[in-house]
């Protein structure tokens, strides 16, 4: 890019001028490479944020935030949109100083071009940080060996919701294995039900049963192979048994007509959920608090919860997990500020955070959290939760945070065309073994 | 700046004192603030297309990989033909809805004049905003169509044509309006002594009177509509699976979403290709350039 | 407008006048159409109905709006949705959109009236390769360089600033202003010209007293359409800006559609308050902006 330097330093002076001079410099935030007064932490803002906003003024009020100099302005980033908006500021001189990220491949870009501060030495040596947290899930969020991030937000396996009312209306349990689901989804579509809500419209919501049954079928080794690079992982009959069993679901009517055009994340999903218009929903663990923050009369009421069913004939334990460890919040190595920023990563650990995480429904993934969870608005829920990770012989990261983006977005793209019907299992088990 | 008439070189060329003639350099600030936010940035797309960026750090160049790519992706075809077909199916749409209410609206009638104040109010809205509008009127639980509208291949395609419709016929109508209100009278009266009535003089009379009209009309549609981004992304999100990924979609996803900037820049050079052979191919088919230029003298 | 358009050279507008004395006589447009009537009546339909029940939604509270047909008017009419709009941004929003639009537009007019009157007086080589570079901008879509004006924009130490909109949106409302702008100047006759010379007057001051009063049409066509132009910008603003500092309207709406979800009436009401400033231009000057739109389109 040196040929285009001389022009942009120009161009730069000549808009810096007019910028000062019409007063329409950035009024956000004050970026990464500058200043040590604020700095900004960008958080995905979904109903949970709170948690994060509360955290933000505790620690600006704190003597640990004078000491360091530092306050911190949180930026909530509308949720669809995130990663995006994260990837064009971190490429841009106002680059958040903090930022929420799920670990592993989302962060890989960022450690490479060396935007991260690595904290594989503080979290090993600071006390705070060092035994705030549960080991496993520190590591979860690393690359290759070191560490780049402090959990700030609960668990989140996938977890099969169900609405109690609803089946305990029609005589029914929640299932165990898949033909008990079938024998639901029949019961369920005679009442004129729509067994599950999926929030279609984005996509990963149906990831996830790709997740959950290539895991029942095939066993967690068929995606280790496939995330480590080997592409040919994707070619293991359990995948197309998988996409095969998606497909029957779907001409089965088993998530409705319109789950195409349903999002998640603006709340359709849920709603629809929530309103008995679906009796089931397969998704993350933070469905507790979405509902409890948007339907909370249902989210005490009606909602129940057990584990993926197992598959007939297929090598999965019906113990194992997928989703997300956590999220993280990492540093940007190029903060004016690092004191200030670890000061902040340290309420993560403090245990009025993981209380304030307990209240929102979240299980987090400090040392002390099972000692906390009583104090859940569902202790039940909880319990359940922790166990769940706790026991699980093996907790798959959600594909799409597993591997790069640039084979994360076509390989999401492939998984719409299954459901949708545009492709049949078999055209996309070669479509997904040609993304490299 | 100078304080006396210039009578500059170009005076004998056009033979004669003319006055009034700025300097040439007038348009210096214009020209380089155009170049360094248009041309530069396209110029800067070619170079990224021929490099793998990933919108940290520096692009590194990777010669022709991109385009190999692009030019072997069964997406970028798939794309192509969604945008032709979404561009002409749009033409249609809006040119005879357009053409007719203009020729309509071109009546002097108290009616008239207030139907074609109310007609106009959607273009006021900004094109986020209807696509929002229609995006929560078509919401298939808490919508007011409570159909799977965008979740079918057909429907997603429907809607876009209708909301770029909705949007747009208010400005073409007042195109067709303007255009219909300049026949000269003569021509109707003529034809009323021959005994032609209305429809035939709508035919023989109106519909080619308003060639160049049409012409304007339809240029200032086609190239528009490339611009049916935002519909997309709010509505569609190129969905159901790649069925409305326009090209802009296609550049969006593999820019803002894969974080491909370099493959993001090949299709953006070949959308600008592209447009460009449009533009020239509509200019040779319709005249339209000629009418202009001619004027130009240039 | 988001069209990147192709206009002819205009001449000045004139919407809705009523017809000239000598048509006094029973013009044909006068005549009554019944089939072409019944047409514009579904027109009407279809104009008409999203709207309402856009408006009809906005005033209905979610919870009720859950199990309501809109095409009903609300039974108990609320301002809540209309409140919660108000209290997430939307007066900021749009302030920074005024802000963009007005700098567009002065931008726009500082840069391309003299560029148009030297292209219409001084035929150069320089004066005519300019005016090719801006015919042949038209057909650059604005989409195409939002990778590169990134990476500009994130050099120039400008990302997420209100600049990061105004400038690009300036440069690509440019091609067309100027060609609307050419094609205004070059009705204006070569005796006025000579008249303010015999006076002595400069360019400039034919810039001032000749050329800007007598294009006042040209002029006020390329204020509607840069002005709409930074009215409708998305695309742009998605990819420059991020925080709540700089964030204009459409880009306000588009958040709102994960902030409130479907919470249908607040997303609705948010459209409902995005229209209202611009309907009341269109109230207040409904024939200037009609005739500047016109203009945008050529006669």
């Amino acid at each position: 890019m040196e040929t285009y330097s001389r022009r942009w330093f120009l161009g730069a002076a000549g808009a810096t001028t007019l910028a000062s001079a019409v007063g329409l410099t950035a009024c956000g935030s004050s970026g990464g490479s500058g200043s040590s007064g604020t700095l900004t932490a960008f958080v995905y803002g979904d109903d949970a944020v709170k948690v994060q906003v509360k955290s933000v003024n505790r620690f600006n009020a704190s003597a640990a935030a004078k000491k360091a100099g530092g306050k911190i302005k949180l930026e909530k980033v509308p949720g669809a949109d995130y990663p995006a908006k994260l990837r064009t500021a971190m490429g841009s001189p106002n680059a958040p100083d903090i930022f929420f990220n799920w670990g592993g491949g989302s962060i890989k870009a960022y450690k490479d071009a060396g935007q991260l501060l690595d904290l594989t030495d503080i979290l090993t040596s600071d006390s705070a940080l060092k035994d705030g947290f549960l080991p496993s899930v520190i590591s979860a969020g690393g690359l290759s060996g070191h560490n780049y991030g402090v959990p700030m937000r609960g668990m989140q396996p996938v977890i099969l919701f169900y609405n109690k009312t609803l089946f305990a209306e029609h005589k029914l349990t929640a299932p165990t294995t898949w033909d008990q689901l079938l024998d639901i989804n029949a019961k369920l579509k005679k009442a004129k039900i729509t067994p599950f809500a999926l929030g279609g419209k984005d996509i990963w919501p149906e990831l996830m049963w790709l997740e959950y049954l290539t895991d029942r079928i095939g066993g967690p080794a068929v995606f280790d192979k496939i995330k480590n690079g080997d592409t040919s992982g994707w070619g293991d009959p359990a995948v197309l048994k998988a996409a095969q069993t998606v497909k029957q679901l779907i001409d089965d009517g088993a998530f409705g007509k319109g789950f195409s055009s349903v999002a998640y994340t603006n709340g359709g999903a849920p709603a629809v959920f929530a309103k008995g218009k679906a009796a089931m929903h397969l998704m993350g663990s933070w469905e507790y608090s979405t509902q409890l923050g948007k339907f909370p009369d249902f989210a005490k009421k009606d909602l129940g919860w057990c584990a993926f069913p197992t598959v007939e004939g297929g090598a999965g334990d019906i113990r194992n997990v997928v989703g997300n460890p956590t999220n993280y919040w990492s540093v940007n190595a190029h903060t004016g500020n690092k004191d200030a920023a670890i000061a902040f990563l340290r309420d993560s650990a403090s245990k009025t955070y993981a209380s304030e995480l307990v209240a929102n429904g979240d299980i987090p993934t400090t040392s002390n959290a099972e000692a906390l969870l009583d104090k859940s608005p569902n202790p039940e829920f909880a319990k359940f939760q922790y166990q769940m990770v706790q026991q699980a012989p093996s907790f798959t990261l959600s594909w799409d945070q597993a591997v790069d983006p640039d084979v994360s977005t076509p390989m999401l793209t492939e998984i719409n065309k299954l459901f949708v019907g545009q492709s049949t299992p078999e055209q996309f088990v070669s479509a997904v073994k040609g993304l490299k | 700046m100078s304080s006396t008439p210039v009578t500059g070189k170009g005076s004998a060329r056009q033979g004669g004192a003319r006055a009034g003639r700025p300097h040439a350099a007038w348009v210096l600030p214009g020209v380089l603030f155009f170049t360094f936010f248009a041309v530069a940035p396209m110029a800067l797309a070619v170079y990224l297309s021929f490099t793998k960026w990933n919108g940290l750090g520096d692009p590194q160049p990777v010669g022709l990989d991109n385009w190999r790519r692009l030019l072997s992706d069964d997406r970028l075809i798939q794309s192509l033909t969604i945008t032709v077909l979404l561009t002409v199916v749009s033409w249609a749409f809006q040119t005879v809805v357009s053409l007719l209410l203009g020729v309509w609206a071109a009546g002097r009638q108290r009616n008239r004049a207030i139907l074609s104040a109310i007609f106009f109010v959607p273009f006021l809205l900004s094109s986020t905003a209807i696509a929002l509008l229609f995006y929560a009127l078509l919401d298939p639980n808490f919508g007011i169509i409570r159909q799977d509208t965008l979740g079918s291949t057909k429907g997603a395609f429907l809607a876009i044509v209708f909301v770029g419709g909705w949007q747009f016929i208010p400005f073409h109508t007042l195109i067709y309006q303007g255009g219909a209100r300049q026949i000269p009278e003569v021509l109707y009266q003529a034809a009323a002594i021959d005994g032609a009535g209305r429809y035939r003089q709508f035919f023989s009379i109106t519909l080619p009177q308003l060639r160049n009209t049409a012409t304007t009309s339809s240029v200032l549609m086609i190239v528009g509509s490339l611009t049916y981004f935002e519909t997309v992304l709010i509505l569609t999100q190129g969905g159901p699976g790649t069925d409305t990924a326009i090209l802009p979609y296609l550049m969006y996803e593999a820019g803002f979403k894969s974080y491909d900037f370099g493959y993001a820049s090949a299709i953006a050079t070949f959308l600008v290709v592209a447009a460009t052979a449009l533009s020239l191919l509509l200019v040779r088919l319709t005249g339209f350039g000629s009418m202009r230029s001619t004027r130009e003298g240039m | 407008m988001s069209h990147d358009t192709l206009p002819r050279p205009v001449k000045a507008a004139e919407p809705d006048r009523p017809a000239a004395p000598a048509r006094r006589r029973r013009h044909w447009t006068r005549r009554a159409n019944p089939l072409a009537g019944l047409g514009s009546l579904i027109w009407l339909a279809i104009v008409i109905i999203p709207i309402y029940a856009m408006i009809s939604a906005s005033l209905t509270s979610q919870d009720q709006a859950l199990g309501h047909n809109a095409l009903k008017p609300p039974t108990h009419p609320t301002l809540d949705n209309y409140n919660t709009v108000l209290h997430n941004g939307f007066g900021h929003f749009l302030w920074n959109t005024v802000l963009v639009a007005a700098a567009v537009v002065a931008l726009v007019l500082v840069l391309c009236v003299p560029l148009a009157y030297v292209a219409v007086r001084t035929r150069t080589f320089w004066s005519g390769a300019a005016f090719r570079l801006f015919l042949l901008g038209i057909a650059i879509p604005a989409q195409a360089v939002v990778v590169p004006l990134y990476l500009m924009i994130a050099k120039l130490n400008l990302y997420d600033s209100l600049l990061a909109v105004i400038l690009p949106t300036a440069a690509f409302a440019m091609p067309v202003s100027v060609l609307i702008l050419t094609g205004t100047l070059r009705d204006i006759s070569e005796e006025l010209y000579e008249a303010m010379a015999l006076d002595g007057a400069s360019p400039t001051r034919m810039l001032f007293q000749l050329v800007i009063p007598m294009t006042k049409g040209g002029i006020s066509t390329v204020v509607v359409y840069s002005a709409l132009q930074a009215w409708n910008g998305f695309l742009f603003p998605l990819i420059f800006t991020q925080s709540d500092g700089p964030r204009v309207l459409t880009l306000g709406l588009f958040n709102y559609v994960s902030q409130f979800g479907v919470n249908i009436p607040a997303l609705l009401a948010s459209v409902v308050l995005s229209g209202i400033p611009i309907f009341a231009v269109y109230l207040v000057a409904r024939r200037s902006l009609v005739g500047g739109l016109m203009g945008v389109g050529g006669k």
